[in-house]
């Protein structure tokens, strides 16, 4: 049994259509993440799920019961929201304790459940304080707390680290998949962060436009996004994109990218362009056959990593990104990570095969 | 520093003209009749209480005869209809305050700004035809009539005021609340009201004393957010 | 694999449908039904302008249509109302306004005496006017006023105050000014201590004459505030009636006969009732479009301070 099932679920907020016929399952204990440009709908989507969007037409199936015209109380659902969202006239116990006063639990139990909680969260001992007198990271565990302790099937994330620094959102990337995994609890996840989404999720449902445009496992949209237009929002920096030139060769295609050649099985497409993510562009001192000579415009480091701005001979530009720094000299040459790269048409946006062939690389 | 002597000469003048009434109101109401009849004022006198006294027992003795006063009758009854007017003022408003900032309607907002231009309006316009018409029905002077034109000017306060709270609050928290399990009417007693329940306080007082209403109303969200405003253009 | 294939009975179940939600509704319509309540006496007095309507002859009325209006249009004494109205209006709005700009500019600096004092000036806010027209009747009574006796021994001997046709206007609108500059006062203070300081600071450095930074600067960012305070005072002085009436009922003679004065004059002595509904309808007009003005500014302060916010 899926923890959710969604069925062509649209919102129109008056002629904008902010959901087009969605659908979207979550098996248990799965986390899935809902990525996205900021304004597509992500939220909306969220609190379609939780019944707080009057105007949602469709079907939500949770744990195999059709709540679809349930009022958000009856849901029985977990949600952290971007701005926390706590009570700010209750301290932090009661704050916690909010799901379970509704399900009319004794005293006992409950203090035991909240107990319980707050300690795997780390926030035992700011239980009295007012959310005023916490800090950011508390206020973020005190949300967390609150819509865990319900134990909930399925829990809701409205990009829960948007607004908390640097530090805590690390800590958290790391944390959240493990406390979801011990609560045997699954989680729909809304960020417009790919590392994020590729730390917390299982699989990843990128929605643009209203609609979902791939709904797949986070390696699977990294390595293989369905459009250019993922290419380019998933990753940071994004996927190359190269116009390149495509040739039928048998039942495949033998396509050249910026002096690179790769074999592809699939047709060619009418306007090929060439993917390749900044970490499979590899970086050579010596020329070698397969490999295209290549001038260093620029070297930025970034998070522990250098990223390389590289221009070919016949004017290509990409990003090339590594963990050790390039090679002296401006002059180089490039090379691609065997296996890895993406075939795209751009006369549909569509992704049309991926993973080249290696031996037609030396080719 | 003569600007600065002159400065002082001005304030002076000015807190002379809008307390000495008060004081000298106060000065009054300490004097004899026979004290505040005569000419030049007085300014040293051994005060009296004697006014005071007579209004809390309802009798003026002067050297004529005895006066009889209704003070603390007629005190009683203005405080009555006040504290009605606001009651029936907040359970009526607070919830239409509630909607009209949580649910854009056309409804709400034609009705906002009717009850605003309502209480724009010459109160006259509104007292004069119920006047008469109370009075056909048997409804003048009595509470029920009072009250009823009282929310001519409580309602419309209560409801701008409480409506801007509401509008301030973040719907999320009621949001989070209902996700944990609470019903709607839970939410708006236990979440929405709290929270919006320093602008209802104010909204009290404030209908209470109509023309200070609008100065210190206007004082919390000019200063927050006009300077603000001004800045950034 | 997939729930759906596995579950078909989902499919067949019925989407939940977009509807209406009620609640807004519920909620507003108490308020809703007392807003009717206030909205039946407002057209009754539509109605009663267009008919002639005298209590004392309750079988002689009848409809007339605008007839009401031609004649009060068409009367010297109507004409003479809105004169004593505007020049009320104008002149006590006018010198608050002064006033109250004069005084927040004394009172600008943050100090424990200023702020006692702004504080202390709020008080003629809180008397009801009823109670300011009767402390400064007292105060100007030719026989034991205080008013009355300073005046008197300045040489001023004929000041008749509100007696006087020729001071009552002057009277009445000193008492205005005392119970509503602190009104302008207060907002224009919180106006100008919320200014920028940069544009001050800049000034002074480039060394711009004082003349020139208050009216070059001061002046223009106060403007919201001095909007805002000004369409306020001018919407409640068109319609004055608790000073005017505690102090003179009108009088003497017409010459403080303003609008509600006239009306509520017209409507319990002369028993007019539809001559009367008339005059307050012409003041309605007016304060429709003045209130229409303020609610609009009144939104884009609110609007923009939500924007910086």
């Amino acid at each position: 049994m899926s923890a959710l099932i969604v069925t062509s679920l649209s919102v129109r907020y008056g002629t904008h259509h902010v959901l087009r016929d969605v659908d979207l399952d979550v098996r248990q204990n799965e986390r899935v993440v809902l990525f996205g440009p900021s304004g597509v709908g992500k939220t909306v989507m969220l609190r379609a799920i939780a019944g707080l969007e009057p105007g949602a037409v469709g079907q939500v199936v949770l744990a195999g019961r059709d709540v679809s015209r349930d009022p958000p109380e009856a849901r029985h659902l977990g949600m952290a929201f971007q701005n926390f969202a706590l009570y700010p006239h209750m301290p932090a116990r009661e704050n916690i304790a909010s799901p379970l006063r509704a399900r009319k639990l004794d005293t006992a139990p409950i203090a035991a459940k909240v107990k319980s909680v707050a300690e795997l969260l780390r926030i035992d001992h700011v239980l009295d304080h007012f959310p005023r007198q916490l800090s950011n990271g508390q206020k973020q565990r005190t949300a967390l707390a609150r819509a865990l302790v319900g134990e909930p099937k399925l829990i809701l994330f409205d990009d829960p680290l948007r607004n908390v620094d640097a530090k805590l959102r690390y800590e958290m990337r790391i944390e959240l998949p493990r406390l979801l995994a011990k609560r045997e609890t699954a989680a729909i996840y809304v960020t417009q962060d790919f590392r994020e989404a590729m730390a917390i999720g299982d699989r990843v449902a990128v929605l643009i436009d209203g609609e979902i445009a791939q709904f797949a496992l986070a390696d699977e949209v990294y390595d293989r996004p369905a459009t250019i237009a993922i290419a380019r929002l998933f990753g940071d920096p994004p996927m190359n994109l190269i116009a390149a030139h495509g040739q039928a060769r048998g039942s495949g295609t033998l396509v050249r990218a910026a002096g690179l050649v790769f074999g592809f099985d699939a047709a060619p497409p009418r306007e090929p362009v060439f993917g390749i993510r900044p970490e499979a562009v590899m970086l050579f001192s010596e020329p070698e056959t397969g490999r295209v000579a290549a001038q260093i415009v620029a070297v930025t480091p970034m998070n522990e990593r250098y990223l390389v701005l590289l221009r070919t001979e016949d004017g290509t530009e990409l990003v090339a990104s590594h963990d050790t720094p390039p090679p002296h000299g401006s002059h180089i040459w490039i090379g691609a990570e065997p296996g890895l790269g993406a075939l795209f048409d751009a006369a549909t946006g569509l992704c049309v095969a991926a993973a080249p062939s290696s031996e037609e690389i030396a080719a | 520093m003569i600007l600065k002597s002159l400065r002082g000469v001005a304030l002076l003048l000015v807190v002379l003209f809008f307390m000495f009434p008060i004081f000298w109101i106060v000065v009054m109401s300490l004097q004899t009749n026979a004290e505040i009849l005569s000419l030049p004022p007085k300014l040293i006198f051994p005060p009296t209480l004697m006014n005071y006294t007579a209004l809390i027992t309802g009798h003026l003795k002067t050297s004529v005869g005895t006066l009889n006063i209704a003070f603390m009758h007629n005190l009683w009854n203005s405080f009555l209809l006040s504290a009605l007017s606001v009651i029936v003022a907040l359970v009526l408003g607070v919830p239409a305050a509630y909607a009209f900032a949580r649910y854009k309607f056309r409804l709400g907002e034609d009705m906002a700004f009717t009850l605003l231009s309502l209480k724009f309006a010459p109160p006259l316009l509104v007292l004069l035809p119920l006047s008469l018409e109370f009075q056909r029905v048997g409804l003048d002077n009595t509470y029920i009539g009072l009250i009823w034109i009282y929310q001519l000017i409580t309602l419309p306060l209560i409801l701008w005021i409480v409506r801007g709270y509401f509008e301030d609050a973040s719907p999320d928290i009621e949001y989070a609340y209902r996700v944990d399990g609470h019903s709607w009417l839970k939410g708006f007693l236990k979440i929405a009201i709290p929270l919006a329940r320093p602008g209802i306080a104010a909204a009290v007082v404030l209908s209470i004393i109509p023309t200070l209403a609008i100065a210190l109303y206007a004082q919390r969200w000019l200063v927050e957010g006009l300077s603000l405003g001004a800045v950034k253009g | 694999m997939n729930d759906i294939a596995t579950h078909p009975e989902l499919i067949t179940a019925k989407p939940a449908r977009r509807r209406a939600n009620p609640l807004p509704y519920l909620l507003s319509l108490p308020a809703l039904i007392v807003c009717i309540g206030i909205l039946i006496p407002f057209f009754t007095a539509v109605w009663y302008s267009l008919e002639s309507y005298n209590m004392a002859f309750p079988t002689g009325r009848h409809f007339v249509g605008i007839g009401n209006y031609i004649d009060l249009f068409s009367s010297g004494t109507f004409w003479h109302t809105i004169v004593v109205s505007m020049v009320y209006m104008g002149a006590s709005v006018i010198f608050e306004l002064l006033l109250g700009l004069g005084i927040a500019l004394l009172l600008r600096e943050r100090s424990k005496l200023n702020n006692i004092i702004s504080v202390a000036l709020l008080m003629p806010l809180m008397v009801a006017p009823v109670i300011a027209s009767l402390i400064w009747k007292l105060m100007t009574n030719p026989n034991f006023g205080v008013y009355a006796w300073i005046v008197n021994g300045l040489g001023f001997t004929n000041f008749g105050w509100a007696s006087s046709p020729d001071t009552a206007m002057f009277t009445v609108i000193l008492i205005d000014m005392w119970v509503n500059t602190p009104f302008i006062m207060i907002l224009l203070l919180a106006g100008l201590r919320s200014l920028p300081t940069q544009p001050f600071e800049a000034a002074k450095l480039d060394g711009v004459p004082a003349r020139f930074v208050f009216f070059r600067i001061t002046l223009p960012m106060l403007m919201p505030y001095i909007i805002t305070a000004t369409l306020f005072r001018l919407l409640s002085a068109i319609q004055e009636f608790s000073i005017v009436y505690g102090m003179t009922q009108g009088g003497p003679g017409d010459s403080l006969m303003v609008f509600q004065i006239r009306s509520y004059i017209d409507f319990y002595q002369n028993t007019n009732v539809g001559r009367s509904s008339a005059i307050l309808m012409v003041l309605w007009a007016i304060t429709f479009g003045l209130s229409k003005l303020f609610v609009n500014q009144w939104h884009a302060m609110r609007e923009r301070s939500k924007a910086g916010a």
